[in-house]
């Protein structure tokens, strides 16, 4: 059981690992064929790890709303919601709109999620405004350096702000094109190493943390 | 307390307020001030200019409702473009919960700009396995979508006739409001594929594109309302974005007064507490 549990995967992990790190250079057609095959078990295993999420989902609220812990109320109206939302898609047969008819699923996804997800949007301009005032102070030079740059951008990218400031549209745009980019790249490529160091550490069985800590 | 104390202190539903005014007056009655083109945004639109009539552009609508109000101008401008440059059209989704939204927007402009669905474009819909679906795609388009969203088989369809993958894609144009979008269709898709790639996000995702810009892993980059509304302007189709330019210039512009103001209050409290500091000892 240990050799299932622990070392199978393992092995699947090394052997994969390797493959497929490799397959990206070698482009013969039977390299290739294998990439479309694996691919295809990608997506297939992307459809029963939808079907997971969704019944741990269900699984994590039922629990919340038996033992009624706090907050259990937020849980039935999404147990509700959901168990609505895959009633109606399966009768909709997912379809929206049938011969330009809207469907229940598309009365619901137009008028209830769309704007739903829309609200939630539109209401952090409020909170960034309220903390931009509370919060955005050049308490060092650090803080002022930002607040400066900050303000340009915002300035320059808006046609009131460059009607105001004709310089304010280029500054900013040199401030993305150079200052940003070249900051970002430094992270990017800082984030790139790290990425390949973690794969090779699950590759080779060094980090193990994905396999759970479930007893032995 | 203090006037500038109290100021600091300030009721945030005044703030909201402003805000809230800031953003309806101009959708009441709009300037309309001119809007510069920068070049990433021109960038996209002149790779399009310059596609032959026939030539496969993929647009892949990788965002759902919350980013609709910057990413969905962009879309219909991206696809008033291409259907007046009479590219064939293939239009996908990487967010499940934006499929409706994008189906919408290409029924939408197709009409508007009378192709018909499996002659002019073709809506692919949305398939599980996220970034795996480019991948997929890559190595065989009709294995990663075997029927476009209605349930049409994809094979047969004349608009997808002598494209088997990614490499038969003239120009990929990804609008991302995060992950995958942008990056995901450069790393999993362009870098592999060799097809030319555009993108386009919204306001806050625009700075961390820019690296992908510079060294040219993407030809050109429409960032949220602004990006949408340079494009209107270049396809000289005012919408929705241009309508939202005063809000989002007058927003702003509320933004710095505020954030000025309260860096004056204070300064000069920490100007008033120095001074009492210094009198103390």
């Amino acid at each position: 059981m240990i050799f299932l549990r622990r070392q199978m995967p393992l092995l699947i992990t090394l052997i994969t690992g390797l493959v497929f790190a490799g397959q990206y250079y070698v482009p013969h057609p039977a390299s290739e064929q294998m990439l479309t095959s694996v691919t295809k078990w990608l997506q297939i295993i992307g459809g029963f790890a939808l079907i997971l999420g969704v019944s741990s989902l269900f699984h994590v609220h039922a629990v919340k709303i038996r033992r009624k812990e706090a907050g259990w109320g937020y849980s039935l109206v999404l147990y509700a919601s959901m168990v609505a939302t895959i009633v109606v898609g399966l009768w909709a047969n997912g379809k929206e709109a049938v011969d330009g008819t809207m469907t229940a699923f598309g009365w619901m996804y137009n008028y209830m999620m769309v704007p739903l997800q829309g609200t939630m949007f539109a209401i952090l301009a409020f909170f960034i405004a309220s903390a931009a005032y509370r919060s955005f102070r050049a308490r060092s030079r650090e803080a002022a350096v930002l607040l400066v740059a900050a303000i340009i951008v915002m300035m320059g990218r808006v046609p009131l702000g460059e009607y105001l400031i004709p310089l304010s549209g280029d500054v900013s745009q040199w401030i993305l094109n150079v200052l940003n980019a070249s900051v970002r790249r430094a992270i990017l490529i800082g984030v790139s190493l790290g990425t390949v160091a973690l794969s090779f550490k699950i590759i080779f069985g060094v980090e193990r943390s994905y396999l759970g800590g479930g007893k032995e | 307390m203090t006037f500038s104390e109290r100021m600091l202190k300030i009721d945030r539903r005044i703030i909201f307020l402003v805000i809230g005014l800031c953003t309806l007056l101009p959708l009441l009655y709009p300037v309309g001030l001119p809007i510069k083109i920068s070049p990433e945004v021109r960038a996209v639109y002149d790779h399009i200019e310059s596609l032959p009539e026939g030539a496969v552009f993929l647009l892949s609508l990788d965002f759902d409702p919350a980013s609709k109000p910057e990413l969905q101008p962009q879309s219909i401008a991206l696809l008033r473009h291409a259907f007046r440059k009479h590219l064939r059209v293939i239009g996908m989704t990487l967010w499940v919960s934006g499929t409706g939204l994008a189906d919408q927007i290409m029924t939408q402009v197709a009409k508007e700009a009378r192709k018909e669905s499996g002659n002019d474009y073709v809506f692919l819909g949305w398939s599980p396995g996220g970034t795996a679906v480019i991948i997929n795609m890559g190595q065989d388009l009709y294995g990663a979508f075997p029927a476009d969203y209605n349930g049409k088989p994809t094979k047969g369809q004349p608009v997808l006739s002598g494209v088997t993958n990614l490499r038969d894609v003239t120009y990929a144009v990804s609008l991302g409001a995060g992950n995958p979008g942008v990056e995901a269709w450069y790393v999993f898709g362009k870098d592999k594929y060799k097809f030319e790639l555009g993108g386009g996000c919204t306001g806050v995702m625009a700075p961390g594109l820019y690296p992908l810009l510079r060294s040219g892993q993407i030809n050109g980059l429409i960032g949220g309302l602004r990006g949408a509304a340079e494009y209107e302007s270049l396809i000289g189709q005012k919408g929705k974005a241009v309508a939202g330019m005063d809000a989002q210039s007058a927003t702003h512009l509320a933004i710095i007064v505020l954030v000025v103001m309260c860096n004056l209050f204070y300064l000069s409290l920490r100007k008033t507490a120095r001074q009492q500091g210094q009198m103390g000892a």
